[in-house]
């Protein structure tokens, strides 16, 4: 495999000669693209994309709750080529949408734009490499993951058992999943997920080599910035965990077409091994969509409070750490299967151990502000609001953590307040807070920072309004998964249905900025954040050359600390 | 003589001579072959006809005496295990665990939680005002300080390990075994319903479905929480609870008893149920089982002693000792094989 | 430069082969697992697995003083038409002590079925200490349409369970079997209909 063809025919380059790059052709350019930017750029578009129908699919959802009964599942069921006349094919469709929802918004939208956009735009910008380490794998693992999406769109279309489509969660637990639905809907869904994972484990490869040998000299692993930093921890978490998902939904498949018996216990199997597996790869999994966003709030941070981030050691190897520790707590999802309790206590230490590493990744940010000259930019604006979050949705984590206390919390609706205070309040403010660090680097387009921050308190609000009364729906015992309810839940279900609609309002304000920026938005200069940008990314033009670094650049010692 | 060699020759006469009508003494049969000298005493064990399943309900109401026991359905209590509207806490807890577990809840992780989120907010709004450009024009180049650093490493450790005490302490009264002679239930999860077996009383299993919202209503009860059978039980003493699967895995889970074990196929969980006070309590399915996941909810009712053996007659169940008849009862035609 | 190049382009190689090894490794694990975790599982009485004693092993093992009641539970899952239960609902004896148990089944269908019982017991603790010398469960069972058998099984329980802070109060243990259709029984009439379907 070649490697950094990048550097073949181009003799000279002047940063701000983008115009005069060669360019490919427009099908050449997006369609069998081995350059690092474009292919970044393709997965936020994929990722935006996939993003508007996942978060469509939470707005039916959401409707749906927001008063007890059925109200708009038929319509749905009908919809998408169901039987509305059958009501299990109409609750089946509840399940459809949970599954869809989840592995959307995990698979297809948080890690693309993270990893895939993020991570492809910047690592090789930050460590002054001129592409990725094999440009034309980048380019399989993009169009492996639309292939993915596609997967999981069809699936929708096919029976899976009581209705149409894959109705499992996306946790796909046998024997649900396997004797349980019955039809191609649940198969297209796995192999969606076979499709994603091993776009994801190439990628993880190509970051790995990238970040291991493409570093310009001087940029020695501990001179690296910490968004790189997240992404080789994130990079190892996918490539240790993928294969482990990979080996048990393969395993499900044949169980389900080829009579195996790895979780039918008619062949000697056991279904809670499954879930073992799928923790196994699970927990990292979600600090695999955490870290990229720590990575990113660390660069931010730093930037506009115009100071170095604090205690960068160990920034670095508390993830370093969280990613390691991840490794070894999966059994805390588990707790009601009937583990003994020497088990249960173990989990229940191991998980809380997680907290230390995190409460430093916290404090540190909160210290590299401390003494900083702040300057209140969209950007920054998010990443405080993550913190803030964040900080909310890792307490409760400790709370979860006692498997004592989580018998009572199980599978409510306060583990769906804390994963998405740490998620979809954590991670995708992250994605946020990138995006506006970034945009205006990546287009060469300034957004509009009154919109960005209008964005940002009304997107605070509605999420907050979506999820804290979760926490209250969940301790009075509201399960998850539920199309109805009883009407004692309705109160805090309603007001989390209308901050749905607050959210959605400020989605609106964004894509409004992006289009504004597109079409009239100021041109972006290299450095648009002004002293505090100290990363490779603002030496160079917004947008950077079509091929960047043709000289390596050289990082002084004098630069680090 | 191996193990392996010894069972499979048994398997394999147990095959024959099942196939073959023509044996009678199903125990002197087993106890024949090479495993003959370990047996002690078990030859002379006899069947217990009181067990069978599927006698209780119809034949053994027919067979039973006179008594035919009485219940009425408890009405619920307002606000008594079943969540309450607008409700933001936990539900009250009628167990020693779920009161054990709602203290540690309230008093310990509850002040914690909110006092290190409030400690974060504070300390951001503090550097907004302080560090803000116009209050701090020129930013400092500190980046390190030691001390600091092992100040919120090690003060997160005690906390935790404060936590974890009474953490590991309850996980410990959690997995209390069940007292000699506990009541057992088991409650086996169906798509989409659930059944309570009491293999104590006879073995009759309740079926228990969800009620129509407007029935649910009528009886005074919560739509989506009511079922037409409850799982009835003796308040004020340990039961043990057991749950399975039949079909895919559900979880049998009442808030109010902080009680949730996965009912999972081909596998039995156990854990204690006590119940401090007769009264009715509610629960749902917890772990996603197919499309009426949301439609199979868990009544619990909980009786004193007298009244819940009153109901045990009208289930056609028997009330007593059970283990003494495995022991007592005469031998039953041990084998029946009418194809031959 | 194309020497510059090669050198660069061995160096990617190199670390790409060992990340791909690992992933590799991992993959070979998850599918491992399902042996391991059945291996571990038999060796720890994890998760109420019980342990398989020889004659010789269970003649060397003496009686105590303990008292100790076994509890039995019959489970049959959807889709297999059997009846299945106990004869006894519990059995009282004494840590050490041998003793056997019945089972009675039934085929309540039409067609011989091959059935296989699965195990374990509560308190999950107790599964390393729990001893089956014999038992239905060893081997699938055949029963031909309306046939009723009686199955034994021949256990004891571990005196070490007394040295086991967490398993030694435990004054009932519930050995639970479930039986399911083995998967090489003959296929139902029903399943039939399901492919036919499809």
């Amino acid at each position: 495999m070649a490697s950094i063809p990048a550097h073949e025919g181009f003799d000279a380059h002047h940063d701000d000669a983008h115009d005069h790059d060669h360019k490919p052709a427009f099908f050449a350019r997006w369609f069998m693209s081995t350059n690092h930017k474009d292919i970044g750029t393709l997965y936020l578009i994929f990722a935006i994309f996939a993003g508007i129908i996942g978060g469509g699919v939470s707005g039916i959802m959401r409707a749906e709750l927001a008063h007890p009964g059925i109200q708009y599942l038929g319509w749905w069921t009908h919809f998408l080529g169901g039987n509305d006349q059958d009501f299990n094919a109409t609750l089946h469709m509840w399940n459809v949408l949970i599954t869809a929802h989840g592995l959307i918004m995990v698979f297809f939208m948080v890690m693309p734009a993270l990893i895939g956009g993020f991570g492809n735009w910047f690592v090789p910008l930050m460590i002054g490499a001129p592409d990725m380490a094999f440009p034309r794998m980048n380019n399989i693992s993009f169009w492996l993951t639309v292939s993915g999406f596609c997967s999981l769109m069809i699936s929708a279309f096919m029976p899976g058992g009581t209705g149409m489509g894959a109705g499992t969660g996306w946790t796909v637990y046998a024997p649900l999943s396997t004797s349980g639905s019955v039809g191609p809907a649940v198969d297209f869904a796995i192999f969606s997920l076979h499709l994603a994972g091993a776009g994801s484990i190439l990628g993880a490869i190509n970051f790995i080599t990238t970040i291991f040998n493409m570093r310009a000299p001087g940029m020695t692993l501990h001179k690296m910035p910490l968004f790189v930093w997240s992404m080789l921890v994130t990079a190892f978490l996918l490539l240790l965990s993928l294969p482990v998902l990979a080996a048990a939904i393969t395993m499900l498949l044949t169980d389900r077409n080829f009579g195996t018996t790895f979780f039918n216990p008619a062949g000697g199997g056991d279904p809670v091994l499954y879930q073992h597996l799928f923790w196994f790869f699970g927990h990292p999994e979600v600090y695999i969509m955490i870290l990229p966003g720590f990575g990113i709030i660390s660069q931010i941070i730093s930037t506009f409070s115009k100071k170095p981030v604090f205690g960068y050691l160990g920034m670095a190897y508390a993830m370093v750490a969280i990613g390691a520790v991840g490794f070894i707590v999966w059994a805390h999802h588990m707790y009601t299967t009937g583990l003994d309790v020497n088990t249960k206590m173990y989990f229940t230490a191991a998980t809380m151990v997680i907290a230390v590493p995190t409460g430093i990744k916290i404090f540190s940010w909160i210290a590299t502000m401390w003494g900083g000259s702040l300057e209140f930019k969209s950007p920054l604006v998010w990443a405080m609001g993550f913190i803030f979050l964040f900080t909310l949705g890792g307490v409760t984590g400790v709370v979860l953590a006692n498997g004592g206390i989580d018998d009572n919390l199980q599978d409510t609706y306060y583990v769906v307040a804390h994963f998405h205070y740490v998620l979809s309040l954590g991670a995708v403010t992250s994605l946020f807070a990138g995006f506006y660090y970034w945009f205006p680097k990546m287009s060469g387009r300034m957004h509009s920072e009154f919109l960005s921050h209008v964005h940002f308190w009304i997107f605070f609000v509605g999420v907050n309004m979506i999820f804290f009364p979760m926490h209250f729906l969940g301790v009075q015992g509201m399960p998850r998964r539920y199309p109805d309810y009883a009407p004692a839940f309705e109160y805090w279900n309603t007001i989390a249905s209308y901050g749905y609609a607050v959210m959605a309002f400020s989605m609106v304000i964004f894509f409004i900025n992006i289009a504004y920026s597109l079409v009239a938005g100021k041109k972006a200069v290299g450095n648009y954040w002004g002293e505090g940008a100290t990363t490779l990314e603002w030496t160079l033009s917004s947008p950077p050359p079509f091929h960047q670094f043709e000289t390596l650049p050289v990082i002084e010692d004098a630069h680090a600390h | 003589m191996s193990l392996s060699l010894s069972a499979r020759q048994l398997a394999g006469v147990i095959r024959t001579f099942s196939i073959a009508a023509a044996l009678a003494f199903a125990p002197q049969a087993m106890a024949a072959p090479a495993a003959a000298p370990a047996l002690a005493a078990p030859v002379a064990i006899a069947p217990a006809p009181a067990a069978s399943a599927e006698a209780a309900a119809p034949a053994a109401a027919a067979a039973a005496p006179v008594d035919k026991g009485s219940y009425t359905p408890m009405k619920p209590t307002a606000g008594k295990g079943q969540p309450v509207a607008k409700g933001m806490t936990f539900q009250d807890q009628y167990s020693p665990i779920g009161e054990e577990a709602l203290a540690m809840h309230d008093y310990l992780l509850m002040p914690v939680i909110v006092v290190i989120t409030l400690f974060v907010l504070l300390l951001l709004l503090l550097v907004m005002v302080r560090f803000r450009r116009a209050a701090n024009p020129v930013a400092s180049k500190t980046s390190h300080n030691t001390t600091i650093e092992i100040i919120w490493t090690v003060v997160p450790v005690l906390i935790l390990v404060v936590i974890a005490v009474p953490s590991i302490r309850l996980l410990a009264h959690q997995y209390a075994p069940a007292p000699k002679g506990a009541l057992t239930v088991k409650a086996t999860g169906y798509q989409w319903y659930w059944g309570y077996t009491y293999p104590d009383n006879g073995g009759f299993e309740v079926i228990s479905n969800i009620l129509p919202d407007a029935e649910a209503l009528k009886r005074g009860e919560q739509p989506q929480l009511a079922a037409d059978n409850r799982m009835v039980v003796p308040a004020g003493e340990p039961i043990r609870m057991q749950t399975t699967g039949s079909d895919v895995i559900h979880a049998f889970a009442v808030p109010s008893l902080w009680f949730k074990l996965d009912a999972v196929p081909g596998k039995i969980n156990e854990k204690v149920l006590f119940i401090k006070e007769p009264g009715v309590y509610y629960g749902q399915c917890s772990e996603l089982c197919g499309a009426r996941h949301g439609y199979m909810p868990i009544v619990v009712e909980a009786l004193p002693r007298a009244k819940f053996e009153e109901w045990v007659k009208t289930q056609g169940g028997t009330v007593g000792a059970p283990a003494a008849a495995a022991t007592t009862t005469a031998a039953v035609p041990a084998k029946t094989a009418p194809a031959a | 430069m194309a020497l510059a190049l090669d050198a660069a382009s061995r160096r990617n190689r190199k670390v790409a082969s060992m990340a791909a090894f690992g992933a590799l490794a991992m993959l070979s694990l998850g599918f491992a697992s399902v042996p391991l975790y059945r291996m571990f599982c038999q060796a720890t009485g994890f998760g109420g697995t019980t342990m398989r004693a020889t004659a010789a092993q269970a003649a060397a093992v003496k009686t105590t003083a303990r008292p100790i009641t076994i509890r039995f539970d019959g489970n049959v899952t959807k889709g297999l038409p059997w009846e299945f239960r106990p004869e006894q609902v519990t059995q009282d004896g004494h840590i050490g002590e041998r003793k056997m148990a019945f089972f009675i089944a039934k085929n309540t269908s039409n067609r011989p079925i091959v059935g296989r019982a699965i195990f374990n017991v509560t308190p999950e603790q107790t599964g390393a200490y729990f001893h089956k010398i014999q038992c239905f469960c060893f081997n699938e069972q055949r029963l031909e349409p309306g046939e009723q058998v009686r199955m034994p099984v021949i256990y004891y329980v571990d005196p070490e369970m007394l040295n086991d802070p967490n398993a030694r109060d435990v004054p009932e243990i519930t050995l639970s079997y479930t039986f399911l259709e083995a998967a090489d029984s003959a296929p139902a009439p029903l399943q039939k209909q399901v492919v036919q379907k499809r």
